[in-house]
């Protein structure tokens, strides 16, 4: 198993008799994304601020690369929801001085903000000031700064908003290339599409506390409806001894049993000959896994 | 380098290129500059001045001598300042002429009624200036007794004293003596002083604007993921006392450029020589009172949500740091008063106070112990419940933190 770069246990945030994060637990492995998600006032940001040492814990443990909260702030790049630069300083010189304040020397401060700002087409902006760049360039720039000392670990709040498509997708390339050099991401974000394109495995936190968390794909494969969309010429009858079926228009769809398998059933269908055109087991979209489970949740 | 002296060379670099600490900065010698120009005036200086630059000769006052014995002739003395007429006619012509500035006609029963009539172009202004001149006064003294007294008795009764300055102090020995007395032992000291409390009002008001900005833009988030808020402060407080020390600088190698050094001399040499422990004693208060007051604007800054909020919540400590300059008067004949004594005692008051006092008198030792004292136990009091309130504000956006906020935070590890 994968190294353990955050770990949390029971983890307890209480505001004026307010609980904002309630006995919250969850392991982010080396190389890893690894989805914080859950409802506006869930718990999300108070949990990575304590993960940054903004605030303190009431109580529980959390380690951070195997220290201590902000004994290991060098080695950690964080996009935060609540975000902005200084407006009156120039680009360049905001990389290099938050790059500095990271520990880096102030030559490998500027080499490497020269490359970040090329990586997010803002070279020709890097002699301006802040507050001349636009909200996008400026979300950018952001992102650019949480990674500028070439950190291990990068918590990101929102790294999305405010972001064309284009630029989206950009910033979701660039995270992709950082898991394949081995960084590992905190990601959290209300856009699931994004969690199910990038995320290894996921927390879900209502309320403080830990309502779904795991694998992405074990949560998908818990939560799908165990039916199979096949499309085929062959007729019905032959194949209605398997599993209960349905025809909706072309195609057809089986309800697998407790214990079966959509191998098991393809199979089977090889076996009796049936002309496949197409095959799908069915899934469920992470958005609707979220809302099922936090209404849930909040019912109780 | 430690993150503390990259956040203070930050704030340093950034803050000195403000337009308003560059303006602060350049409006003390300016006003140096327009101060030595007016001395120079009342000392007669500016008429040569003037006279050097635009060719002008020096104006006299027109006399016209109804009485026609006690100013007639003019004495040597004075024949610069005041020039006789024959008739009030042809001294009207010269004053019209701007021959002269102003008239004054000595009325023919002068000796038993002392009436003097004064006549300017335009304004009343000038028989005011009369009145008070003492020039004037040994003028007419001067004539009146010419050869009717001894020349000595005549000198004392126009120009009856010469002040000398001395003081005495507690062991009863005696200091200084005339003008320059005063000034290095008073008014070079005090207004020394003055510069210094100025600058940690000044330093510690960039540091509210730093912290303010810093909030307001949300920059501070991503600040404190890299540095405590220990740090961000203890780093702000050396930035921007190191901001306030440049510009003391600046002001003091503009004087000495005014006055090609003698001035710079006297402040520095004379008051070391004289009375060293005054210069001294008031850097070790610009010290103590900067960072104390640069610590509760930081705090300040943090709980407020906009700048105008801050500066209204600083408002609270400026008021208290300036209470000593709302009982100055009161000080200048009272500087070891109970009162004085108590605001010295007191650290939010004292390192002001006590740079009032200290070229007014004598300030009693236990004074100045007690007051050092009661800062140096002060500040860590004031570093630690202002780093709290410092970091619990500065991650509240939109709404200003409570009373019950502030202490809940003073509470917590």
């Amino acid at each position: 198993m994968a190294r353990s770069v955050v770990e949390v246990r029971n983890l307890l945030k209480r505001y004026n008799g307010f609980t904002a994060v309630d006995g919250l637990s969850f392991d982010v492995y080396e190389g890893n994304v690894f989805g914080l998600l859950g409802p506006n006032g869930a718990g999300k940001t108070s949990t990575i601020r304590i993960i940054m040492d903004i605030f303190k814990a009431d109580s529980g443990e959390v380690r951070i690369l195997s220290e201590p909260p902000g004994a290991a702030r060098e080695r950690i790049g964080y996009l935060p929801e609540e975000r902005g630069l200084y407006r009156n300083l120039k680009v360049e010189a905001v990389l290099v001085y938050l790059a500095r304040l990271k520990g880096m020397a102030g030559d490998m401060a500027r080499r490497r903000a020269a490359e970040l700002l090329e990586r997010v087409d803002l070279t020709q902006w890097a002699g301006r000031k802040v507050k001349d760049l636009s909200r996008g360039m400026q979300q950018k720039l952001q992102f650019a700064a949480s990674l500028v000392h070439d950190p291990a670990l990068i918590v990101m709040d929102e790294p999305f908003q405010g972001l064309d498509p284009v630029n989206i997708e950009l910033i979701k390339n660039m995270i992709e290339e950082l898991r394949e050099q081995g960084k590992t991401i905190v990601l959290s974000t209300h856009q699931l599409n994004m969690v199910e394109a990038l995320c290894d495995r996921i927390v879900l936190i209502n309320r403080g506390r830990s309502v779904l968390y795991g694998e992405l794909e074990e949560i998908k494969h818990h939560y799908a409806p165990r039916t199979v969309r096949v499309r085929t010429a062959t007729a019905l009858e032959s194949v209605s001894d398997i599993a209960p079926v349905e025809r909706h228009g072309a195609d057809l769809v089986f309800t697998l049993a407790t214990g079966s398998t959509p191998q098991q059933l393809l199979r089977v269908l090889v076996e009796r000959d049936v002309l496949v055109d197409a095959f799908e087991v069915a899934s469920v979209p992470l958005e609707e896994i979220f809302i099922a489970v936090v209404k849930e949740d909040s019912s109780e | 380098m430690s993150r503390i002296w990259i956040i203070a060379q930050h704030e340093y670099q950034t803050s000195i290129r403000r337009v308003g600490f560059i303006i602060m900065t350049l409006i003390i010698p300016l006003l140096g500059l327009v101060a030595l120009l007016v001395s120079a005036f009342y000392g007669g200086q500016a008429t040569e001045f003037l006279k050097g630059q635009f060719g002008m000769e020096p104006q006299a006052v027109g006399v016209v001598d109804e009485s026609g014995s006690y100013f007639t002739p003019i004495m040597d003395r004075y024949e610069n300042q005041y020039q006789l007429f024959a008739d009030e006619p042809a001294a009207r012509a010269a004053l019209l002429a701007d021959e002269v500035t102003t008239l004054l006609i000595v009325r023919e029963d002068y000796l038993g009624t002392g009436q003097v009539t004064v006549i300017n172009k335009g304004s009343g202004f000038g028989a005011a200036v009369i009145e008070d001149s003492r020039s004037a006064r040994s003028f007419f003294v001067d004539h009146l007794l010419r050869g009717e007294v001894d020349p000595a008795l005549r000198e004392r009764a126009a120009h009856p004293f010469a002040i000398e300055s001395l003081t005495i102090d507690a062991s009863g020995e005696i200091q200084g003596g005339g003008s320059l007395s005063m000034i290095t032992t008073f008014v070079i000291p005090y207004f020394t002083g003055f510069l210094l409390i100025m600058t940690i009002f000044v330093s510690s008001g960039y540091l509210l604007q730093s912290v303010s900005e810093e909030k307001e833009t949300r920059v501070i988030e991503v600040v404190l993921s890299s540095v405590t808020a220990q740090e961000l402060l203890t780093g702000k407080v050396i930035g921007l006392g190191a901001l306030g020390l440049t510009q003391i600088l600046i002001w003091l190698l503009s004087a000495w450029g005014l006055s090609s050094g003698a001035t710079t001399l006297m402040a520095l040499n004379i008051p070391l020589m004289d009375r060293p422990e005054v210069l001294i004693l008031a850097v070790v208060y610009y010290l103590l009172g900067y960072t104390l007051y640069a610590v509760l604007m930081a705090a300040s800054g943090a709980l407020g949500t906009t700048m105008r909020e801050s500066q209204q919540i600083a408002g609270i400590f400026s008021m208290l740091a300036a209470a000593p300059y709302m009982v100055s008067s009161f000080l200048f004949s009272n500087p070891n008063a109970v009162l004085a004594r108590v605001l010295s005692f007191f650290p939010l008051t004292g390192a002001t106070m006590m740079m009032l006092r200290l070229p007014m008198a004598e300030v009693p030792t236990v004074d100045i112990i007690v007051s050092i004292i009661g800062l140096l136990l002060s500040i860590p009091v004031v570093l630690w419940a202002g780093a709290k309130v410092f970091r619990m504000g500065l991650l509240m956006y939109g709404k200003r933190a409570s009373l019950p906020q502030v202490i809940q935070s003073l509470r917590e590890a």
